[in-house]
């Protein structure tokens, strides 16, 4: 499988503690661009998911005046999900709850370099 | 503009976030430019909407313009801030006593006496609505001396005042004059209704009370009350306004239909716009909810959007309900969660205290 542009930010992602997969993400329909997921993780639903989220938390933070949403993350018991959106593409981590949601934070906001190129 | 206006505004400009729009807003309304005085203040309250000065300095310019009822809602808002603020009740009295409302006049007057004891234009204030009423003036406890007022009279004297009209066109009461240590002269007045159309005349005491309202600043209160939790029942925009303090931020509680239980936001132009915006964002709990249902990774606990201008954080409320806080985006994102947790142990204790 050939290498895409978004391959070295994956796999860095993925590489942090507590981080099972990232992906890649259209916006508009939730499909999946690229991604690198350890086995067993769902990673189309999480794509569906994490898209439809997203939209949804940007539509209504500038329906309620409060600008174009950067970052989002979602937060449970078992687990978090962030995304983070550049034009009609999002950048999705999928985590443990141990993983340190800072760093991972960091390193998504650096990687949406690679999404505006 | 005089020099002290173009001073403060000089000041605004190089520091836009700062408190000084409140002494240039106050400044522009003594001026009579009730306009600019207006637009200063709702900018600053842009930055700062719950700092209890700024909407204390909205409802003099709004006494000002004769907007009395808008004077009183303001009023009310800077009690949810500052509950001790004499001012606040003082002024409420003052437009109570416009409305005619004597008996309601008479307890904001007392309460603002509680508060502020030393100020007298307030017993000047009560007194002249307990002679109104026709009632004692003995009933007030005597104001504690103070050695700036040794030498000269306590209290002015009191003026012929007109009253809007209550149950007949023309009211007799019993005049007295409250001088100082207790003493107490009484004298005869007809008090004639308040010509219809035109604008009262303003008695000394109010124009004493609306220049001189400065509130001592409010105390951060750690926990509710009892009386606070009454008071909160009775309007529960203020439930997490001891936790907001003068930081831009701001929380609601929504329940699980969307509807606002509890907390206030207050847009630019001063409105409150929280159906709108609890409205909104109680979409994006519904979507957490169904993707925690296809991931298994259990309850969803706390959703963090970032935008451009804000931090907004939600977590699930009690009984299916959804709170929500947002905060500049300047502020860092584990003091919005420090905050959303405080608000959280507080919609909960409100919500158990109602049910």
């Amino acid at each position: 499988m050939s290498a895409t542009p978004f391959s070295d930010v994956l796999a860095a992602l993925t590489r942090q503690r507590g981080v099972l997969g990232s992906m890649v993400v259209s916006e508009a329909d939730g499909i999946i661009v690229d991604s690198n997921l350890q086995i067993g993780v769902k990673g189309n639903v999480v794509a569906a998911l994490a898209a439809s989220l997203y939209r949804k938390a940007r539509l209504s933070a500038g329906a309620a005046g409060l600008g174009t949403a950067n970052f989002v993350q979602l937060e449970a018991e078992r687990g978090r999900v962030c995304a983070i959106g550049r034009g009609d593409l999002l950048l999705v981590t999928v985590a443990e709850s141990r993983a340190n949601v800072g760093l991972i934070r960091v390193e998504m906001l650096r990687a949406t370099q690679v999404l505006e190129q | 503009m005089s020099d002290e206006i173009r001073r403060l505004s000089d000041e605004l400009a190089r520091e836009p976030a700062s408190l000084v729009f409140l002494p240039l807003g106050e400044a522009l309304r003594r001026q009579g430019q009730t306009d600019f005085a207006l637009k200063v203040a709702l900018r600053g309250l842009e930055r700062h909407p719950h700092n209890a000065d700024a909407h204390d300095l909205l409802a003099r310019i709004a006494v000002d313009r004769g907007e009395l009822e808008r004077a009183f809602d303001e009023w009310d808002m800077v009690l949810r801030f500052a509950p001790r603020h004499a001012g606040a009740r003082k002024g409420m009295g003052f437009v109570l006593f416009r409305q005619g409302k004597l008996e309601e006049a008479e307890r904001y007057l007392a309460e603002a006496m509680e508060a502020d004891g030393g100020d007298q234009s307030t017993i000047a204030a009560l007194a002249h609505v307990r002679r109104a009423l026709g009632r004692p003036i003995s009933e007030m406890p005597p104001a504690p001396e103070r050695p700036s007022d040794a030498g000269r009279p306590a209290l002015p004297p009191l003026p012929e005042m007109p009253l809007q009209p209550r149950a007949s066109g023309e009211t007799r009461i019993s005049g007295a004059h409250h001088r100082g240590s207790g003493e107490v002269r009484s004298s005869g007045e007809i008090l004639r209704p308040a010509p219809s159309g035109g604008g009262l005349p303003e008695p000394p005491w109010l124009s004493q009370t609306l220049r001189n309202s400065a509130p001592p600043p409010a105390a951060p209160v750690p926990d509710v009350d009892p009386r606070e939790r009454e008071a909160l029942a009775r309007n529960p925009r203020a439930l997490f306004a001891d936790l907001i303090g003068d930081a831009d931020q701001t929380a609601l509680l929504l329940d699980a239909e969307g509807f606002v239980l509890a907390g206030a936001y207050v847009a630019g132009d001063g409105r409150d716009v929280a159906q709108e915006v609890g409205a909104e964002l109680s979409g994006v709990s519904d979507e957490a909810q169904r993707a925690m249902r296809h991931l298994d990774l259990g309850d969803w606990q706390q959703i963090v959007v970032e935008t451009e201008v804000a931090t907004i954080a939600l977590a699930p409320g009690p009984r299916a309900g959804l709170l929500l806080v947002a905060a500049d985006g300047a502020m860092p994102l584990g003091m919005v969660r420090r905050f959303l947790d405080r608000a959280a142990a507080r919609a909960r204790s409100f919500v158990e205290g109602i049910a």
